[in-house]
């Protein structure tokens, strides 16, 4: 019997078209163009690409569209675009650039209407809510102890992430990128107890984020966090461990995945 | 040999438009929003694979005599995704008719977690013919493809079922000169793209 392999998906922070912070690949001439980076890690295994667009200006968005535009030239794995998307019209622009799908943040908490317009008009299939979770006591108010929060963890708001997480999907989300900002960056391996309260909340693929360290930090999100895929960036970035790392660690920990690129 | 990739207006036909121009190197492509036009110069005619089936149906609504009769002759045709699930009768997802090229209809698939997205692998049916199997492919639907006839059906697929069931859809269907895939070709990498190329001569022989 076969089934759905879990995915490892490669995220890139673009700021005005250039990949922050840069990335380690060998012999690579310039570390900052997002459409070869994407391309290298299609090469290398990565299942889906993500560009989250960190530029906070307009004129940094349109450059993000070209991007988008370049890259879907060239890259025959999916590519999901985030950061910015406000109104289904930036829906509809992403998409037409190129993009398979949208992640929609902060412009949702403002606008929970904006995923059913979008999934109406688009599909759920394109259409992805993410959330950025902070932990804390749990209350009567954030019961699951992980509270939305938007701008990079540094505004809350009144919402329960997996309450959340449980009104995106009915109103039209078809994925869930959850990010936990506790972890995010800190290597320490992915918080397992949020994304496993989002996932058996939920009736759609959950992709865990924030949190990445070693290859052996993968596993327990799917298997123990019940995700269906895994976000990376920076432990692939600095060329600490390839693609091909992580999805031998994967199918070594007995998670079924795509191992030729 | 000339291909059109019918433009229905419900999505971005970029990736599968780059992925037909190097899996079919030897082809001109046109991108064609007027069926008829397409049925004009074709010699393959390619349905693509993104949108809602109502939307698509409207849009071949007016030409759908004349797209079943040229498909009926002969014409190669090539479905992706919701372009397959067009060459059935009708879908779960909405009112609207197919082409009604492959008797059978397109129903909602029975799983814990929908849409079914990510890499899925292939199972060939006993009378498929040698294709470039890849290791997986991209899958991003929730409806699925119940052909009445499953002779038609040249690979499967399988995801997750109710209660731990398995729920196993069509992911490649043939009948005559027609054929469709589930997945996106144009996005299950360099193997998609060799399965896509091989899926079109298949029909082009």
């Amino acid at each position: 019997m076969t089934a759905a392999l879990r995915r490892v998906v490669v995220c890139l922070d673009v700021d005005r078209g250039r990949v922050k912070k840069g990335v380690r690949f060998e012999a690579l001439r310039d570390v900052g163009d997002p459409v070869e980076l994407a391309q290298r890690y299609e090469r290398a295994g990565a299942d889906e690409i993500v560009f989250l667009d960190v530029s906070a200006s307009a004129e940094g968005r349109s450059t993000m569209l070209d991007v988008a535009r370049r890259t879907a030239e060239v890259l025959f794995v999916p590519l999901t675009l985030g950061g910015g998307i406000a109104s289904v019209d930036d829906v509809e622009r992403a998409l037409r650039a190129g993009a398979d799908k949208v992640g929609i943040n902060s412009a949702a908490v403002r606008d929970p209407a904006l995923l059913g317009a979008a999934s109406a008009r688009f599909g759920a299939q394109c259409v992805v809510l993410s959330i950025d979770a902070k932990r804390e006591a749990p209350s009567e108010a954030i019961p699951s102890g992980y509270r939305v929060v938007t701008h990079g963890g540094r505004t809350p708001t009144e919402l329960d992430a997996v309450a959340w997480a449980v009104e995106g999907v009915r109103r039209g989300a078809g994925e869930i990128l959850l990010t936990s900002i506790d972890r995010d960056g800190a290597r320490t391996g992915y918080e397992l107890a949020l994304t496993r309260a989002v996932a058996d909340a939920v009736g759609v693929p959950v992709v865990a984020s924030g949190g990445a360290g070693e290859p052996a930090h993968l596993a327990p999100a799917i298997l123990e966090g019940h995700a269906d895929a895994a976000l990376v960036a920076g432990i692939v970035h600095d060329g600490l461990y390839t693609v091909a790392d992580l999805k031998r660690a994967l199918a070594e920990a007995g998670v079924p995945v795509r191992r030729t690129p | 040999m000339r291909v059109a990739l019918l433009d229905l207006g419900v999505g971005n036909l970029h990736s599968l438009e780059k992925a037909l121009a190097l899996a079919l190197p030897e082809a001109t492509l046109y991108v064609d929003t007027d069926p008829a036009q397409a049925l004009a110069h074709a010699d393959l005619l390619v349905f693509p694979g993104v949108g809602a089936f109502s939307g698509a149906a409207e849009r071949l609504a007016p030409h759908r005599q004349e797209l079943r009769r040229a498909l009926s002759a002969g014409l190669p045709a090539l479905g992706v995704c919701l372009g397959m699930q067009l060459f059935f009768d009708a879908s779960d997802e909405g009112p609207g008719e197919g082409l009604g090229l492959i008797p059978g209809r397109v129903e909602r698939l029975a799983s814990p977690r929908l849409p079914h997205m990510g890499w899925t692998p292939l199972e060939p049916a006993a009378s498929a013919p040698p294709l470039p199997w890849p290791e997986a492919v991209y899958y991003a639907h929730s409806f699925g493809c119940r052909p009445v006839d499953e002779r038609v059906v040249l690979a499967w697929s399988s995801i997750e079922g109710q209660g731990g069931a398995r729920e196993r859809f069509a992911a490649i269907v043939r009948h005559e000169n027609t054929i469709g895939c589930q997945f996106h070709p144009e996005k299950s990498s360099q193997q998609g793209l060799a399965l896509l190329g091989a899926l079109a001569r298949e029909v082009l022989r």
